[in-house]
């Protein structure tokens, strides 16, 4: 029931995708993961408590996130297509990546689903080991395969890999395959090891050699990088063909558990399972299908109703408006009251922080006020993150305390970060700060400066706190939550106009650094609602964020001793480091950080089995969910 | 769905691009004609009483002007005796049930229901009559100049009014709304901008058939001014009309405000219209809140509704001063 | 306002006047057509933001080269009028664009989605016209009475009711709590669903109908109201015809020939409902794509969907003036 068609769009289509660049040394990160690797879940997830006999066959329901179809087939997807709905639940189905990541509930390597063992390193050298994988068509995955890959990279990758980081040539001097199973890669200096696997190594995914051609003929990409642009242009018109999907000769060669039986470019996909499937768990269902839907409230419609001639729904969401509201004091990670029947409720968080953006570099006048600490420090005491989230977000939801999420508990967070709320809800703090500060507060009005001198450099006698606020349609607890600030800001003569626009609009203003990227820098606030998810770089660390200069640094927020922190936590390898880093950075608000709403609140029927612990890095595995009786 | 409804079919096909002029059988001056109802021995009533007459006998137009002036009266007067604080967010008293303290219950926001309304309805009203005002006027003077020049002028105006009115209206709102936020002025803007349309097409065919018409003729013959025709002939007939469709447009502005708000492009928050808080409520259709949804629903389809009585009374009283039969 | 009988200009044949008028009305529309295309384009470039970053998502910021080629391919670094003449003289070679955010060229679009609507368009203006008409002729024939009143009252609040809220009502009323329905449109691919489904189109097409039914009712309503007193009803009835015969053979035919120019007129705000409704009942035509669209800021699909509706206008009022100048004798032709 939204009513916007376009509201709720779950938030599953606009996180912004976090990148790595580089990181040197050895880091925490590695021990970090070890660590937490040590005490994660068992390390499939072949279905928990199962009440009832397993029956094979079936077809499972999957829904999609409202106003999202699949529309990209061809793994190497390019920045317009990347996304959840092309690749973890459409395209790494059919083509497995060659480090798979989701183990259990943790955002974590899983061997098991993995096409090549970790790899082993000797000096700079590292070397991966893949394991007996069988292409549909009876060739096996070799080292081929993967160089296959590396040389695309190489020759398209800045232009046409959405994911690109600089991998492989800004750390990587030579790759080559040194035996049809192994493959050799070796880095300009050292490197954290476990980094180098989740930042860099994540990206690959084997491509079968009957890819490699033009239109012509056959190519050899595999062997010579100068053929490999020929050959993305090949492969990438191939990918245009929505309809010759299911038909193609090129898709169907699949490594993956499914193959495609039908592919509709409004948005229906089904999947049967690929008999050839080498890896640990086989398909137990007949038919995986994927539909889509206009708006979460079409969606819920059809989860309410009885099937009476319509589809029925395996796996779906609740739209947050609808969810019950959580006792007070109960996990954001725990299910309350299901308002379906014959549906498990089960909340998913994203690995990842909630934030709207402050324009440092500001060229409306209100730059100078932003770069004061005392303003944005009044601003975060009067958004009332606990408010939200109980309130909005109906308990699904958590704080976001600094740059290090709370959810999933990793060893990441900061012990003081994960018990305090550094900024609760007080208008009288944000008020003191303003008075101590030179300014006149006009409660409903707008407060101006009186004595320059305090107020900061830059800002004028008699400058008013006005500001422009764009945020993302779409997601209500947003707009609600961007509503309360205005009403709270004016509680103190802060006067904030908000601009409802789509998300794109706001992601266009917003989302890169205005100076380096040479955009206009006539913005303020701006908020996309989504923040920043750690993906597939699931390493905390800020130097995307929050570095001077850092192209993804919209903000444009710039600290030496915010740098010196950052360098250190590259490099030491005490988790201390991470923990005085984001202490620090909590309390400067390069960004204003909002509450991180469940990402899907994700209802599964009943007599399907096998889709919890759900992954926050988004994989799903279809192959290991099974009906009962 | 918002539609135009001008207040009769058109008056012939395309008469603006066939050149087809349709005449109307209007005699030459009212004031002798015998109306029904006439006192047998007493002066025949004047043109405007007899409408009058029409419009109060129609039971349903009375209705809807008494509906308009209760809406309008509830809307901006209702705020001077029930204090709301329409400003502030409250998520500790959101979506609460009527009760003494909140009638209507409060909505998402917490912001009590029954002021809400009000507050929505001084911005539904105002843009519905302000924009059904300034579609009227820029119609008028587009379709009267187009017609009374005719020609080339005329072909160039019409055809620049076929183009738009081949584009759907909510595509020409969401462009515009994409471009610039939309605020009440510019929703007026916005609104006015695609309903001029039909309003100057009427226009222009009542002045297209009044240039031929026999008596317009002969004054230019007799060496009477056109402005004269103008303003003794086509502005008594036209008048009528255009009142009429002015009327329509108020209901239908309203209603694209309403389908504009569904679609996210309504006014920015705090403010809210109807159509907002009706687009917000039906989220909760299942949980049972029935007082977001039922309030709004039921001013939003009362005020259009009432809208078209109106204009459908007037439509008949104008017949009235037309007809001879 | 009704016509009147003419005096037909004398020398002029029926013929060649007819032909010199077709020929006229049909450069006319060439002439909206293209209005209506530069229109189109003019407003879509008001659109503030960088189309590239829109479509490629912010990490084109990371990729200036993208942002450069993306321009260079889409002619974004063309001036306006140059973009335009480009966009042109691929339209005129049956080129209408590549929708970058859905990785399809507009036509597959169209051809994939246009049928849905239309099925969806077509069989609920059918079914208001089914219903509208003989509402009509009885609101007409009752005038001011109680069944006038009750038909008035009862299409008017249809009419008023947002689309959104019948659409909602009916889902919750007959797919939820009475499941008669199911609570979306046909979701299989093509049009052969909306057959072996039909069941899941009857809501949607209710939901449609049921607004355009106030309209054509009331335009029928008028439009037999002019026709009973015209002459040529005097003269049947005083020839001896019964009302019924009166009214079937000759009122009811004179009285549709509006209504077809009403339908040519109403395509685009028919369409406009049409996303509504779509969007309710999760049923993905050309409505709902428009708007997801806008939103996203797709130009080429923007364009290449106004053109085709202004093309179904254009071509749908010019075939009504023909066949308003054809069928209705009382026309006369007045050079403009």
């Amino acid at each position: 029931m939204g009513p916007a068609p376009q509201k709720q769009t779950s938030r599953r289509a606009r996180r912004l995708r976090g990148r790595m660049t580089m990181a040197v040394g050895g880091s925490v990160v590695a021990l970090a993961l070890v660590a937490a690797g040590c005490s994660s879940s068992s390390s499939s997830s072949t279905g928990s408590t199962s009440a009832g006999t397993k029956v094979k066959g079936g077809t499972a329901v999957y829904a999609l996130p409202p106003s999202t179809t699949p529309n990209y087939i061809f793994p190497m997807t390019s920045s317009a297509y990347i996304s959840v709905y092309n690749l973890n639940t459409f395209s790494q189905q059919l083509y497995r990546p060659l480090y798979w990541f989701g183990n259990g509930s943790k955002p974590l390597l899983n061997p098991a689903l993995s096409l090549a063992g970790e790899p082993t390193w000797s000096g700079n050298t590292a070397t991966i080991t893949l394991k007996h994988y069988m292409w549909s068509n009876g060739t096996p995955v070799t080292s081929t395969d993967v160089m296959f890959w590396l040389n695309m990279l190489k020759a398209v990758g800045p232009s046409d890999w959405g994911a690109y980081s600089g991998f492989p040539d800004s750390f990587v001097t030579s790759y080559k395959a040194v035996s049809p199973s192994q493959v050799q890669i070796t880095t300009n200096k050292a490197y954290s090891h476990s980094w180098f696997l989740y930042n860099n190594l994540s990206q690959i995914t084997p491509m079968p050699p009957a890819w490699d051609k033009t239109a012509s003929g056959p190519a050899s990409c595999a062997t010579k990088v100068s053929d490999c642009a020929g050959v993305y242009k090949y492969l990438d018109s191939q990918a245009k063909q929505l309809t010759t999907y299911a038909s193609s000769p090129l898709w169907s060669i699949v490594d993956g558990p499914w193959k495609l039986s039908a592919f509709n470019a409004d948005g229906h996909v089904t999947f049967v399972p690929n008999p050839k499937y080498s890896g640990p768990v086989k398909p137990s269902l007949a038919q995986f299908q994927e539909v889509p839907f206009t708006t979460d409230a079409a969606e819920y419609n059809v989860l309410r109703s009885p099937a009476a001639g319509g589809q029925k729904i395996s796996v779906g969401y609740l739209p947050s408006q609808d969810a019950i509201a959580k006792p007070a004091g109960s996990s954001p990670l725990t299910a309350g009251q299901n308002p379906l029947q014959g549906y498990t409720l089960d909340p998913l968080y994203i690995w990842g922080i909630n934030y709207f953006v402050m324009n440092f570099q500001s060229s409306t006048g209100n730059g100078p006020i932003i770069n004061q600490l005392y303003f944005r420090q009044a601003l975060a005491y009067l958004l009332n993150q606990e408010a939200v989230i109980k309130g909005p977000l109906r308990g699904y939801g958590t704080l976001t305390p600094g740059p290090v999420g709370l959810t999933p508990d990793t060893p990441f967070i900061s012990p003081q970060l994960k018990t305090t709320n550094p900024f609760p809800y007080s208008p009288d703090k944000a008020k003191s700060l303003l008075t101590s500060h030179g300014w006149k507060v006009t409660p409903n009005g707008v407060t101006t400066c009186t004595n320059p001198s305090l107020c900061g450099p830059g800002i004028k006698q008699g400058q008013g706190l006005q500001f422009n606020l764009p945020y993302a349609t779409g997601t209500q607890w947003v707009t609600q939550e961007m509503q309360q600030l205005q009403s709270n800001a004016s509680l103190v003569g802060i006067k904030i106009n908000l601009h409802p626009k789509p998300f794109n609009q706001v992601t266009a203003l917003a989302a890169g650094n205005c100076k380096v990227a040479k955009i206009p820098c006539n913005w303020d606030l701006a908020n996309w609602g989504g923040g920043w998810s750690f993906a597939p770089d699931y390493s905390p660390t800020g130097e995307t964020l929050f570095m001077c200069g850092a192209i993804a640094n919209s903000g444009g927020y710039c600290s030496k001793t915010n740098d010196n922190y950052i360098n250190t936590t590259l490099t030491s390898n005490d988790l201390q480091a991470m923990y005085t880093w984001q202490n620090y950075l909590s309390a400067q608000l390069p960004v204003m950080w909002q509450p991180n709403g469940v990402y899907s609140l994700t209802e599964i029927t009943n007599n399907l089995k096998g889709v919890v612990p759900q992954s926050p890095t988004l994989n799903i595995t279809p192959e290991y969910w099974y009906f009962v009786k | 769905m918002t539609m135009n409804l001008p207040a009769d079919p058109p008056p012939g096909p395309e008469s603006s691009a066939m050149g087809l002029a349709t005449v109307t059988s209007e005699p030459l001056g009212e004031a002798s004609a015998i109306a029904p109802g006439m006192l047998p021995a007493g002066k025949p009533r004047s043109a405007f009483r007899r409408s009058l007459d029409v419009f109060l006998d129609n039971k349903l137009a009375v209705t809807g002007v008494a509906i308009f002036v209760a809406m309008v009266l509830f809307c901006f007067l209702g705020p001077v005796f029930y204090h709301t604080d329409q400003v502030h967010v409250n998520f500790a008293i959101e979506n609460m049930p009527p009760s003494a303290a909140h009638p209507l219950g409060t909505d998402g926001n917490g912001y009590d229901v029954l002021g809400r309304l009000m507050a929505a309805g001084q911005i539904s009203l105002e843009v519905g009559l302000a924009a059904a005002a300034l579609a009227t006027i820029v119609g008028v003077l587009w379709g009267a100049v187009a017609g009374y020049f005719g020609g080339v002028l005329d072909s160039a105006m019409m055809r620049l009014v076929d183009a738009m009115l081949s584009i759907p209206t909510l595509f020409l709102a969401l462009v515009v709304v994409a471009i610039v936020t939309p605020t009440t002025p510019i929703l007026i803007l916005v609104i006015a901008l695609t309903s001029w349309l039909t309003t100057s097409r009427l226009v222009r065919g009542e002045a297209l058939s009044l240039r031929v018409r026999e008596y317009v003729q002969a004054m230019k013959v007799m060496g009477g001014g056109g402005t004269r025709a103008v303003l003794r002939h086509i502005a008594p007939n036209a008048v009528g009309t255009i009142m009429v469709n002015a009327t329509f447009q108020v209901a239908d502005a309203i209603a694209l405000v309403v389908a504009l708000s569904y679609l996210g492009l309504g006014v920015p928050p705090p403010k809210q219209d109807w159509g907002g808080m009706l687009s917000d409520g039906v989220q909760y259709v299942y949980d049972g809140y029935w007082w977001l949804i039922f309030p709004a629903g039921l001013c939003i389809i009362l005020v259009i509704t009432a809208a078209i009585f109106v204009g459908e009374g007037l439509r008949d009283a104008v017949e009235v001063r037309l007809q001879q039969r | 306002m009704a016509p009147v009988t003419p005096a037909p200009q004398a020398g002029t044949g029926k013929g060649p006047a007819l032909v010199a008028f077709f020929v006229r009305r049909l450069l006319q529309s060439i002439v909206v057509l293209l209005l209506v295309t530069l229109i189109t384009f003019a407003l879509l470039r008001m659109i503030p933001g960088n189309v590239a970053v829109a479509v490629m998502g912010p990490g084109a910021y990371r990729n200036p080269q993208a942002i450069k080629l993306f321009n260079a391919t889409y002619g974004f670094d063309l001036p306006w009028y140059r973009q335009y003449f480009l966009w042109l003289s691929n339209l005129a070679r049956g080129n209408l664009g590549y929708s970058w955010t859905l990785n399809q060229s507009v036509a597959s679009l169209l051809a994939n989605r246009l049928p849905k609507t239309i099925a969806l368009v077509g069989i609920s203006t059918i079914l208001a016209l089914v219903l509208a008409i003989p509402i009509g002729v009885i609101q007409a024939v009752r005038r001011n009475k109680l069944t006038d009143h009750a038909f008035n009252a009862f299409s008017t609040i249809f009419y008023a009711t947002p689309a959104f809220l019948i659409g909602i009502v009916a889902i919750l009323l007959f797919a939820i709590k009475f499941p008669i329905f199911p609570p979306e449109g046909p979701q299989g691919e093509g049009l052969g669903s909306i057959i072996t489904n039909f069941e899941a189109m009857i809501l949607p097409i209710v939901t449609l109908a049921l607004v355009t039914i106030a309209l054509f009712s009331r335009y029928m309503r008028s439009s037999v109201l002019d026709n009973l007193t015209e002459d040529y009803v005097r003269t049947a009835r005083a020839k001896g015809a019964s009302e019924r015969r009166v009214l079937i053979r000759h009122v009811m035919r004179n009285s549709l020939i509006p209504i077809a120019t009403l339908l040519g007129l109403s395509l685009p705000a028919i369409l406009a409902g049409a996303l509504i409704t779509e969007s309710v009942f999760n049923y993905p035509g050309m409505g709902y794509l428009f708007y997801q669209s806008a939103l996203k800021q797709d130009y080429p699909t923007l364009l290449g969907f106004t053109v085709v509706v202004a093309l179904a206008t254009v071509v749908g009022s010019l075939l009504a003036d023909i066949a308003y100048a054809v069928l209705d004798p009382r026309v006369r032709y007045v050079s403009s």
